[in-house]
């Protein structure tokens, strides 16, 4: 993994992070620090030429690699990534140590305004990931439903439509007519439902490219609000892919959380 | 303009050329030091307004949870049989919640429960989307019951039970109106106003509103309710008008489920 960071005209910081927790820090191509420990959780501590210190730091994230900060006397950088960073306002490209854009004057995001946007953007990723999972799941129980829901039809098969059932569902008593009924909207009723709550994600993470805070926020509520329906429903499913469940709410809260603090540093 | 390799007059710093602000300070290059304000000026600390909308945030939340865990709890103890004394303690557990929240915030939403006459014009205007509503809401449950899905009753059980008809009234048209009303259009809309615009405040709530109903086959026509009792009570600056038409449409409800 390597890393760079443009922070001023004359200073560029780089950070390569390779195999067996090797570690190397440049500074303008002169090599300022080289170490190899496995899990080392001290930040990488250097100084600029012009005696500014700089500390690079590994912050663990929820999934997938960690991200590495750059503090310079204490000031978080930002990174120069791939693409370049363009002005919001006039789309004018910037470099990643400006406060401010050159041709319109307009404040540029600080380096915690790009962590809060990852933020963002994890949650409004993860409310993609819940319209797919969605729709694999209603397909999914469609199917082990419709099979379930057959096998139950040919038990009732030749009995009287207007008869009482036997055995009480669930406390209440069905006539064969109303249980068949039931049983033979059973599948289409988790696919109708699961393809709702899909258009449901789909439209809020339309909704977020324009607005991410009311989107996650009613993402998230829909979310909880399921699982809730699915506990109740059943509550064994409450304690069913817990991990999965806790990951993808911290992900939408922690959303919620940059999301707003983006709007009030624009407002 | 400056030329390129020229410093900024107020911070010192090197600027590109073509370059109309300075990119360390903002300060205007075209214009003398201190002629006009620096952008830096103009930012005001947000961490306070940060602080303060997400206590408001907060205040959502923990309304918005509190009657979800009390749907949790009751509906798991009533999967086995359904029993209207269960119905009634959730109502309860729901209107105490509710009561707590509305006490707490109580100055800010006073406005809402005053009375205050109502011009004609703004009553035909009420008067009018009551009846768009019951039309909306009345065509989407003429769909699905004519697709088959099969309707629950909201009064079954009390009827049941034997409970006279002023009780299943009392119980299914009028408590959740007052209590679904003060939360959903007191509580949770007030607090998002003061976070978002109008307009994505009664989105929000409608939402909440729609998707607390635990069944997505109902979150369409129950979104559209929270739109229109959400504006009643914009339009209004009144909680009272959308009140009336949510406990007239459960009352609608429970009449069509009472033999004959």
């Amino acid at each position: 993994m390597d890393k760079t960071w443009e922070v001023d005209d004359a200073n560029t910081v780089k950070a390569h992070f390779g195999a067996f927790g090797k570690k190397i820090v440049t500074v303008n191509g002169n090599e300022v620090h080289r170490s190899r420990s496995m899990g080392g959780k001290k930040p990488i501590v250097f100084s600029l030429p012009d005696g500014r210190g700089g500390a690079i730091a590994l912050r663990p994230n929820f999934m997938g690699a960690p991200s590495v900060d750059l503090r310079l006397d204490g000031h978080l950088m930002v990174e120069t990534g791939k693409a370049p960073i363009t002005c919001g306002e006039c789309a004018s490209v910037a470099k990643p140590y400006d406060r401010f854009c050159g041709k319109c004057g307009k404040p540029m995001p600080s380096a915690e305004d790009y962590e809060l946007r990852k933020n963002v953007k994890s949650a409004t990723g993860a409310i993609k990931v819940l319209a797919v999972l969605f729709v694999i799941a209603g397909i999914a129980f469609f199917f082990l439903a419709k099979a379930k829901t057959d096998a139950a039809l040919v038990q009732l098969d030749g009995m009287d439509a207007a008869a009482v059932y036997p055995v009480p569902i669930e406390g209440q008593n069905y006539t064969v007519g109303e249980l068949r009924k039931q049983i033979a909207w059973e599948p289409w009723g988790v696919l109708v439902v699961n393809l709702i709550l899909a258009l449901i994600m789909v439209g809020l993470s339309l909704w977020a490219r324009r607005s991410a805070l009311p989107a996650v926020l009613i993402a998230t509520a829909t979310y909880v609000v399921v699982l809730v329906a699915d506990g109740i429903a059943d509550p064994r499913t409450l304690a069913q892919g817990w991990l999965i469940k806790i990951i993808i709410i911290a992900f939408l809260i922690k959303g919620i959380k940059a999301a707003l603090a983006l709007r009030t540093a624009r407002a | 303009m400056p030329e390129a390799g020229e410093q900024c007059p107020a911070c010192g710093r090197r600027v590109r050329g073509g370059t109309q602000f300075c990119p360390g300070c903002g300060q205007t290059l075209a214009a003398k030091p201190g002629s006009e304000p620096s952008p830096v000026a103009a930012r005001t600390p947000q961490g306070r307004r940060f602080a303060q909308h997400w206590e408001e945030l907060k205040r959502v939340f923990w309304v918005f949870g509190l009657l979800l865990a009390t749907s949790l709890v009751f509906g798991i103890a009533s999967r086995s049989a359904r029993m209207p004394w269960m119905d009634l303690a959730e109502a309860a557990v729901d209107a105490s919640i509710v009561f707590v929240a509305v006490a707490l915030r109580f100055r800010k939403l006073a406005f809402l429960f005053q009375l205050r006459p109502i011009e004609l014009r703004e009553s035909a205007v009420l008067v009018g989307i009551s009846f768009l509503f019951v039309v909306l809401a009345s065509a989407y449950f003429w769909t699905l019951e004519h697709a088959g899905v099969p309707m629950g009753s909201t009064s079954g059980a009390l009827r049941e039970a034997g409970w006279p008809t002023w009780a299943i009234f009392l119980i299914v048209s009028v408590a959740p109106a007052i209590i679904e009303e003060l939360a959903f259009r007191g509580v949770i809309q007030s607090s998002l106003e003061r976070v978002f615009n109008a307009r994505d405040a009664w989105l929000i709530q409608a939402a909440l509103f729609s998707v607390l109903h635990l069944s997505p086959l109902i979150f369409p026509s129950h979104f559209l309710m929270g739109l229109c009792f959400g504006y009643m009570r914009r339009r209004s600056r009144s909680i009272y008008p959308g009140m009336l038409l949510h406990a007239c449409w459960n009352a609608l409800v429970v009449l069509e489920e009472l033999p004959g």
